[in-house]
């Protein structure tokens, strides 16, 4: 429908979205900054703060040994206990199994700074000091309701016809759905798997409680350093986060062209 | 019924850079009911809502009423559009649906009121004012859409393939009814279809679209028993169609030889013989002869490839002596009933029959 | 679709049971121990004592607490104005753009998302800050410097920017559903663009509308980073006065009866937007 739309529109949509892209577009460019002030634009390209973040212990920890860690464990485990639970949600009959799919869904209803708290007093209470393992469980809990739609959502869009077929060829049961299904929900699987990675892997709010000297996300390391002053280093910290996730976003969307559902 | 309402001349729409449609031309009396045919693709829907403003002209003039429109925005067009969803507001009431061009201009709610009943009687839904469109069935939806167009009485009517979402013995039923309104109304429609039995039943006038281009415009019987090209003769009804060259022309008629070798006879259209040609042969045209017929223009022995029974009709396909294969196309009856595979038959053309077609 | 027939009771045990497990131990167990911490007795010495109490709930009604409250609310309300103002134009345009140009658009969206909200929250404090890029060009301009950060100002500009993709999708899912037919048919009877808006579009799009705007509510009644970073200690709200409570004052009865308070009013907004979801669902298209 050509010419109906106000121009007014396409002006508030490009406002917007400059607004919600200048911050990240402002962090690339303060981390190539010569200087040690938060320049932008930069007042020359130097890869010096990125050489910084990589000589510096505590962010080559926070990035390789804890979020990098954290985040694919998140990823492989959420999607194996996920995918299963999927698989039970939509191929079996049993009574409560609706109140059983709002159950699992209920991490994505809840704050994630309430169920920092939370984790927090009874990581406490049980004398868990924090670790890579604390923080692990922890994202866990609020990466796999992801995993769960999305495959969920992908099964339900293939035809049990299909594993009839395979049985009336010959596959039992487990045969049929390694052959048939398990291929065809291969998508939904990758990327709840990289969305797993993703919410693990830029966690803030739970990061903020169970961080300590144990195990330092690198968000959380970033917010520290902000609240401490900080250099720029804190900008190429960021825009490595920014680049991963923007790579792995490209992929989910161009890969299996899914469309993010909140 | 003389004055021209809406003119198209050399429409050209654009999606950069291939052509769409166009260049087209066509003009549409006042009353006449007006149908664009053609399959998929072909460019009929574009050109109607060219004429409604949601596609924007490359080129070219649309005129109503004297007022060139093409320029115009969409909602300050004269112009009535009947979708094929029927793109009721579900939000709405029926009587609120009917009511919202009304609305817009500001009318009393007393004349609304008086407008909306009389076009609900009149489309033969009083009554269903206080329902919303979810609650009717597809036919009443589809009379709703078209109240809701009538009640503005735009100058021109346009038609989205109206009824293809409705099932067989409904879409005539309101066939009828769509035509009987349009005639009482004395409404301008333009009316876009893929269906040529709707296009025969209900149009003054058709105009036939392939690829973006007109391929023929006349009224029902011409299009039917005159197409002029392949592509028209294709479309509407069966046919079958064969190179010839022609052997001899004059004013008793025309000597065709195809190229399998058929001797023919057909009467001279001078305007359309060149020496080599398309000839078309409606199947139904085709007459099957009894065994003593001989002395017959036209005659042809085949023998029966395949043989379908299709209730009213039987449907042969044949294998002429001379190697065509037709399409014939027989009234169902005991002679024809008996035929067989293989079975060697004589069959007969009409020279006027045969017609000339283009490309 | 993509159901078949009854298993035995282990298969479903052995696909459902690890997660629903898992969650029992670590979502609903921290919940619960959460409960018992809010009914306990502070002692700054010992963390919480052993005596039951509803003095933690009788706090809430203090007054530090209701401005705590008045503030956090009225932050969130501002900030889910604006995301609605900006987002639902963002949300039609798109809805209604060419597949190659929404799938742009959508990455555009959910890259910010999916990056860590300290980061985006730092490259605003780059921007409002005293020797930022506005304050930059005012110097460019010879105008003098302003104070935005630390204020309830930037603080809302800093929500409104995270929280504005929460706000864009549903309402774009719900746009999505009304067939563009429906525009052409009230432009075709006269309708000019702000008449469409207002008579088709709003409000059939208005289950979208309100699913975002409760969800980006809830969200920012919640919010920490954002808030300390942008407002610091001059912008209190909810989630900082948890954080202190449960980091640096240790008063984890306190912390837990705010922390049941908020999950209580959240989970509510979420059931009131499920509902009104669908009960404007009978007026979409085909329903």
């Amino acid at each position: 429908m050509s010419g109906q739309q106000p121009r007014l529109l396409l002006l508030v949509v490009i406002f917007v979205y400059a607004a919600l892209l200048a911050p990240l577009v402002i962090v690339l460019g303060v981390s190539f900054n010569p200087g040690a002030g938060f320049d932008f634009p930069p007042k020359g390209v130097s890869l010096h703060w990125y050489a910084n973040f990589f000589s510096k212990e505590e962010f080559v920890s926070a990035f390789f040994k804890v979020s990098l860690v954290v985040g694919l464990l998140t990823a492989l485990l959420a999607t194996t206990f996920g995918s299963l639970a999927a698989i039970g949600l939509v191929r079996l009959r049993f009574t409560g199994r609706e109140a059983v799919e709002a159950f699992f869904m209920t991490p994505l209803l809840v704050p994630h700074i309430l169920l920092g708290a939370a984790l927090y007093l009874f990581y406490a209470r049980l004398g868990m000091k924090s670790s890579v393992l604390t923080i692990l469980l922890a994202h866990l809990v609020i990466a796999t309701p992801y995993v769960i739609r999305s495959v969920t959502a992908g099964l339900a869009g293939i035809d049990p016809g299909l594993e009839e077929a395979a049985m009336s060829l010959g596959a039992n049961r487990v045969q049929a759905f390694a052959k048939v299904t398990l291929p065809l929900v291969r998508s939904s699987l990758l990327s709840g798997a990289i969305f797993g990675f993703i919410i693990s892997f830029s966690d803030i709010n739970l990061s903020l409680f169970l961080s300590g000297p144990g195990a330092t996300t690198l968000p959380m390391q970033i917010f520290s350093e902000i609240q401490w002053g900080g250099d720029p280093t804190i900008a190429a910290a960021s825009a490595l986060q920014i680049v991963t996730i923007g790579m792995l976003v490209l992929i989910v969307q161009r890969a299996f062209r899914l469309r993010f559902v909140v | 019924m003389s004055t021209v309402e809406l003119e198209v001349a050399g429409l050209v729409k654009r999606y950069a850079p291939q052509v769409a449609i166009g260049p087209l031309s066509f003009s549409v009396m006042e009353g006449e009911f007006f149908s664009l045919l053609g399959p998929s693709g072909c460019g009929k829907s574009t050109t109607l809502r060219c004429i409604a403003g949601f596609e924007r002209v490359s080129e070219g003039r649309i005129t109503l009423g004297g007022r060139q429109i093409h320029d115009v925005p969409a909602h300050k067009r004269d112009v009535g559009l009947v979708f094929q969803n029927y793109a009721l507001f579900p939000h709405l009431t029926v009587f609120e649906n009917v009511a919202f061009g009304l609305r817009l201009r500001r009318m009393s709610q007393a004349e609304i009121a008086e407008r909306v009943v009389r076009m609900l009687e009149l489309v033969g839904l009083p009554g269903q004012a206080r329902r919303y469109p979810a609650q009717l069935s597809g036919g009443q939806q589809q009379r709703i859409a078209i109240a809701r167009s009538m009640v503005l009485e735009p100058r021109l009517l346009l038609f989205d393939e109206p009824l293809s979402n409705l099932d067989f013995k409904l879409r005539v039923q309101m066939r009828n009814e769509l035509r009987d309104l349009q005639r009482r109304l004395g409404k301008t429609s333009v009316y876009v279809t893929h269906d040529q039995t709707e296009a025969l039943a209900l149009s003054d006038r058709i105009a036939v679209l392939s690829q973006g281009r007109i391929e023929q415009i006349g009224a029902p019987a011409d299009i039917y028993e005159a197409p002029e090209t392949a592509f028209v003769a294709d479309f509407i009804g069966s046919s079958n169609i064969i190179e010839a060259a022609v052997t001899r022309n004059d004013t008793t008629g025309s000597a065709l030889r195809t190229t399998a070798g058929l001797e023919l006879l057909a009467t001279a259209d001078p305007t359309k013989i060149a020496d080599h040609c398309l000839i078309m042969v409606r199947p139904e045209r085709i007459r099957l002869l009894e065994d003593e017929e001989t002395d017959v223009l036209n005659r042809i022995s085949a023998e029966i490839d395949d043989i379908t029974y299709l209730g009213e009709d039987i449907q042969l396909h044949i294998k002429a002596a001379s190697g065509e294969r037709l399409l014939v196309l027989l009234k169902s009856e005991r002679r024809t009933r008996a035929l067989q595979r293989n079975a060697k038959i004589a069959l007969a053309i009409d020279p006027s029959d045969i017609h000339f077609v283009r490309k | 679709m993509g159901e078949s027939r009854d298993f035995r009771r282990p298969v479903w045990l052995i696909l459902v049971g690890p997660y629903g497990l898992y969650l029992a131990l670590l979502l609903v167990v921290p919940a619960v121990n959460i409960v018992i911490y809010s009914f306990l007795t502070y002692s700054p010495t010992k963390i919480a004592v052993p005596v039951l109490t509803a003095a933690n709930y009788g706090k809430l009604c203090d007054a530090y607490y209701l401005e705590l409250f008045l503030r956090t609310m009225k932050l969130a309300l501002i900030t889910t104005m604006i995301c609605a103002l900006l987002g639902f134009p963002v949300a039609y345009w798109l809805a209604r753009a060419r597949p190659a140009i929404a799938s742009l658009g959508l990455f555009l969206l959910v890259v910010p998302l999916m990056v860590s909200t300290v980061i985006r929250v730092f490259g605003w404090m780059v921007i409002l800050g005293r020797n930022g890029i506005i304050n930059e060009l005012l110097a460019i301009l010879g105008l003098s410097p302003v104070t935005i950060m630390y204020t309830e100002t930037a603080v809302v500009i800093g929500l409104v920017n995270i929280f504005l993709p929460f706000m864009v999708l549903p309402t774009m899912a719900a746009i999505e559903r009304i067939p563009p037919s429906l525009e052409e048919a009230s432009t075709n009877l006269g309708a000019n663009w702000p008449q469409r808006l207002v008579k088709v579009i709003l409000p059939l799009s208005l289950p979208g509308l309100i699913s975002g705007a409760l969800l980006v509510y809830s969200v920012s009644l919640s919010a920490f980073i954002t808030p300390v970073l942008m407002g610091g200690a001059r912008v209190r709200v909810i989630g900082s006065q948890i954080y202190d409570q449960v980091l640096v004052t240790f008063n984890w009865p306190g912390a837990s009866s705010l922390a049941l308070v908020v999950v209580v009013v959240t989970l509510l907004l979420v059931f009131v937007a499920l509902r009104t979801t669908r009960r404007l669902a009978r007026l979409e298209v085909g329903r």
